[in-house]
């Protein structure tokens, strides 16, 4: 395989926002070095100021219809990818308004917290235009980087370096996973760009490969079996971290899982259907049975998680696309009410120090404010009309009793109530419950901001959906015209589905 | 049943909505007077705009009245889609109407949080008017979901039971996992939709609109899992036997004014004949449907009846007779004949006054006593005249005296019932007899004979309020009962398209190739 590389500029335009987020990034280093004593709150600014630019450039590529692919096909711009890049550098910049306050928890290195949150952000850039198996690895492996360090952030805290050390070696065991999965579908096909697959022969290696390959993104993503690693390192984390690992890597990854079985795999639907039907179910039941019984706000949103990406892998399984648009349409919903939560538990942890369910008694007479807003997004996450967690839900349910996969809905039905019973009782334990200490809540403004951001984004969402699903439409339709193999996607026989 | 009259004046969603802003203004308000001032307005308010509706309302038509139509989510076929007919028009009134007196009954009643009381009340009579308001499948599951949130509010924070927490968790639940079956069903009839609109090549390719989803055909075998996945929604909800150990718990340990709502809005069956009956004709009418439906109806008829008898506890012999009464709605739905289908109509309706207003009644019981234990009263007709005769007079409607509004309606279904098939008529007029008993032993207990130890002597009549209400309640026993013909002639229409609709099946539209337009 000859590799030259030539580059023209209109090549590097469609990598603009990478590069200009990577320029920004180091500039952030930069003025870290060249001003210690610059409060932490300017360069927090300067940092969302630049992510801020990165989402306007990739807003503008996807108003203009900018794409195109580069690398010889290993990096591919869609309005697919241009959908995942605004989902995570939005996951960002929320992420890094709702850390200011708790990054005075560090004792050393602040400004680099900030650095490595963007760096990862870059990673996951990439990640969701890898087109071929390298990319995948080298994008992977990037963005994971960052989180390595970040998990372990807090230095003194025991818990921390649990979270640290437990997400490493699984994550390398992962990468190794993932590596040796490429290796072998590399051997087997002579093939590393998706598109290019679309005709291979099946045979045991290439099914182990995929299988391997499977696995590490479902380490990734935190599907059962592959979520040892989740409930550890969500309560070790910092809150922010924690926050930011539960929706952009997800994001991410599921832009890679997307294009390998909608590109590379199309052929084998029916078998790889049957794997993301268990591994939905599996998901979802064990995400919600444990979070029944848990005691610390951040674990029960961990398993709540799980169950949730089994809810999302509902979308995937029924491999049409309307499953993928009901996908990203839950996507955006999750990443609204989970990061509204996290934020809620942020400023929580900020004023009474604690994170265990607990201690939220009495929080709606402490802090009206916070009450609500959970409220807000538990129920959406449980999917109560009419917030945005319902739409999702119902969007995802609909393709999927569309595919007859009525197995997949009973269970994701009756996890619906399974979860309802958790959430109840954190807003039981909110309303109900007496408080141990009656003081009101100081909530920070840049926590309060983030609140209203997710609370406007859940209920705009499910009161007015229609933008949205407009938007995660058209963005699979342009990925199904992209670059080749658009038989891998049954169009439905309507040409547009919203007429009327 | 297709047909559609559009109103200039978007009047529904002003109902709809009037109760939730009224409570985001309630919010404003610290003084607690104001609070039940501007809740009682905001309710007398959506009482008029309930009663204009029904005065306009063209009686004797099966057309959909006072239609809004706007699109909210059209790639999934789902629209905010309002209308009221012969058969939801009643249900917006009576809604308003007991809203009004459970605003006038916490007047004095609610200890605790009056702002937040009045704000969840509202709040939970907007849900309840989307639930009767609404056509399309899934602006009507948004409200039947969100009805849970103020329920479980209220029955948690004002309930008076010890074991509140538990009823409140167990209404939700429950109500969900009917529901969520439920949606299922809705789905498949919106794939069904989806296919016969594909072959057709039409524009819209998905619908959740009533109207649109009546004019396809479907297959016998997926109308009757469709119909078994709607009767799970609205039997847990209802609650049909064996469903209902729920409404006992929420009915004995919540707020009167929540157990009013649960037991006089009929929201399950309500369900059945909005949409379970009209989309799957065929289903509805087929052997095996019918024989288990009437088979746990005149099961439940007896238990509830059985059950009620033996209760020492008032709000507890209301619950199993509630039961045993919803019974009768369901069989004369089934007897699926014209008397049965306005039999249970009505007696929907009227159970939103007796039964209501019986559960008025154990309030003032109540607030008197502390408890509706029967150890509690005895001979109490000598200290409070005026409560023994109300409580009378409703209980009489909720049997079925000749001049009550009972009577009509348990007269329609019995017909209907006969006319089906003389065994249901048979076994249904037994649970009549038990009504009797159980009622007429538990007031003679309660109210008459020697004084009971327990009755405090300070205890006094009915004042002023409790009057109102009752009188109120009375009013309307009296009318349907002696002058039935405004309110049937309002059903008439939609009955009659009914009955028309199950004769002819879902097959009868296969020939039209296009869905009836509804702009």
């Amino acid at each position: 395989m000859t590799f030259s590389l030539t580059i023209s500029p209109s090549d590097l335009l469609l990598l603009l926002p990478e590069i200009l987020l990577t320029c920004w990034l180091c500039f952030i280093l930069i003025i870290d070095f060249s001003f210690p004593r610059l409060p932490n709150e300017q360069l927090a600014y300067f940092s969302i100021a630049g992510l801020i630019a990165t989402l306007g450039c990739l807003a503008w590529f996807d108003i203009a219809g900018i794409t195109g692919t580069l690398f010889a096909n290993m990096f591919a711009l869609d309005r697919m990818a241009l959908f995942f890049k605004m989902f995570i550098v939005g996951s960002t910049i929320l992420v890094l308004l709702a850390s200011i306050d708790y990054i005075h928890r560090f004792k050393f290195f602040r400004g680099e917290y900030y650095f490595l949150v963007m760096m990862s952000a870059l990673g996951m850039m990439f990640m969701a235009s890898a087109n071929d198996l390298l990319s995948v690895f080298i994008t992977l492996e990037f963005s994971t980087l960052g989180f390595y360090v970040l998990v372990a952030y807090l230095r003194e805290d025991m818990a921390s370096n649990e979270a640290g050390i437990k997400f490493f070696v699984l994550g390398i065991f992962a990468a190794a996973l993932l590596a040796y999965g490429i290796s072998l579908v590399y051997g087997e096909t002579g093939k590393l760009v998706f598109s290019d697959m679309t005709a291979v022969q099946a045979t045991p290696g290439l099914a182990i490969g995929f299988l391997l390959i499977f696995a590490a993104l479902g380490f990734k993503i935190g599907a059962v079996p592959f979520h040892s690693w989740i409930p550890d390192t969500y309560h070790g984390s910092p809150t922010p971290v924690t926050a930011f690992l539960s929706i952009a890597p997800k994001g991410a990854a599921f832009a890679i899982l997307l294009r390998m079985f909608f590109v590379a795999l199309a052929t084998f639907k029916p078998i790889w259907i049957l794997l993301l039907v268990a591994a939905s179910i599996l998901s979802m039941t064990y995400g919600n049975i444990v979070a029944i019984a848990q005691k610390n706000m951040k674990r029960l949103l961990a398993y709540s998680g799980i169950a949730q990406i089994g809810n999302i892998l509902i979308g995937l399984a029924a491999g049409t696309k309307m499953g993928s648009d009901a996908m990203l349409f839950y996507l955006l919903t999750y990443l609204f009410a989970n990061l509204g939560a996290f934020a809620v538990v942020i400023a929580v942890s900020e004023a009474i120090g604690s994170e265990e369910i607990d201690d939220y008694s009495g929080l709606g007479r402490r802090s009206p404010f916070l009450a609500f807003s959970m409220l807000i997004f538990l129920l959406s996450l449980a999917g109560v009309p009419p917030l945005a967690g319902f739409i999702g839900k119902l969007y995802i349910f609909v393709s999927a009793v569309k595919e007859g996969l009525y197995l997949l809905i009973t269970v994701g039905l009756i996890n619906v109530v399974i979860s309802m019973y958790y959430y109840l009782i954190v807003v039981k334990k909110m309303y109900v419950s007496e408080p141990h200490d009656r003081s009101p809540l100081r909530v920070s403004g840049s926590i309060k901001m983030v609140v209203y951001v997710c609370l406007a984004g859940t209920l705009a969402i499910g009161i007015y959906p229609q933008p949205v699903t407009d938007w995660v439409v058209s963005a699979i339709l342009m990925f199904s015209n992209f670059p080749d193999p658009t038989a891998a996607l049954p169009v439905p026989p309507a040409v547009t589905p919203f007429g009327g | 049943m297709l047909e559609e009259l559009a109103s200039t004046f978007p009047i529904l969603t002003c109902i709809l909505f009037l109760p939730l802003v009224g409570a985001a203004v309630l919010w404003l308000f610290d003084d607690e007077d104001m609070v039940k001032t501007s809740a009682l307005t905001i309710a007398l308010l959506e009482l008029a705009l309930s009663v204009f509706v029904l005065l306009r309302f063209i009686p004797d038509s099966a057309a959909m009245q006072f239609s809004e139509h706007v699109p909210w989510i059209p790639a999934l076929g789902i629209s905010y889609h309002l209308a009221v007919d012969g058969i939801s028009v009643l249900f917006v009134g009576l809604t308003a109407f007991l809203t009004v007196l459970i605003v006038i009954y916490s007047w004095d009643t609610v200890r605790h949080q009056m702002k937040v009381y009045m704000m969840a009340l509202l709040a939970l009579e907007t849900t309840t008017m989307g639930v009767f308001l609404s056509i399309d499948l899934i602006l009507f599951f948004v409200f039947w979901e969100l009805m849970l949130i103020p329920s479980y509010f209220l029955i948690k924070l004002w309930g008076g039971g010890a074991e509140r927490h538990y009823a409140a968790l167990k209404f939700v639940l429950y109500t969900l996992l009917g529901s969520v079956f439920m949606l299922v069903g809705f789905a498949l009839l919106n794939i069904n939709f989806h296919h016969w609109a594909t072959l057709r090549h039409l524009e819209q390719t998905y619908s959740f609109d009533l109207l649109e989803l009546l004019s396809v055909p479907i297959p016998l075998s997926q109308q009757v899992l469709i119909f078994w996945l709607l009767f799970l929604g609205f039997a847990f909800k209802a609650p049909v036997f064996p469903f209902h150990t729920w409404l006992a718990d929420a009915l004995l340990e919540g707020p009167i004014g929540m157990a009013v709502v649960l037991a006089g809005l009929k929201l399950g069956t309500f369900g059945f004949i909005r949409f379970s009956i009209p989309l799957l004709p065929d289903a509805s009418k087929s052997e095996t449907v019918v024989a288990i439906t009437m088979a746990l109806g005149l099961a439940a008829i007896l238990y509830g009846a059985i059950m009620a008898l033996v209760q020492q506890d008032f709000r507890r012999l209301l619950a199993f007779s509630s039961i045993s009464h919803l019974r009768f709605v369901v069989i004369g739905l089934f007897a699926l004949n014209y008397q049965g289908l306005q039999g249970s109509l009505l007696t929907m309706i009227n159970l939103g006054f007796s039964t209501a207003g019986l559960f008025f009644i154990a309030g003032f019981l109540y607030s008197r006593q502390q408890s509706t234990q029967l150890g509690s009263f005895g001979g109490m007709a000598k200290r409070t005249p005026l409560l023994a005769s109300y409580f009378l007079f409703i209980g009489l409607a909720g049997i079925g005296l000749p001049g009550t509004n009972g009577f009509v309606g348990e007269f329609l279904i019995l017909l209907g019932a006969f006319k089906a098939n003389w065994l249901y008529g048979g076994i249904a007029v037994t649970g009549v007899i038990f009504s009797a008993a159980y009622f007429l032993w538990y007031y003679e207990r309660s109210m008459l004979g020697p004084l009971g130890k327990a009755v405090k002597d300070s205890i006094s009549d009915l004042h002023p309020r409790e009057v109102f209400i009752a009188t109120a309640m009375a009013v309307m026993i009296l009318w349907i009962g002696l002058y039935p013909s405004p309110f049937l002639r309002m059903m008439n229409g939609s009955v009659q398209a009914l009955v028309d609709r199950l004769e002819r099946g879902t097959v009868a539209s296969i020939d039209s190739t296009q869905p009836v337009r509804v702009d």
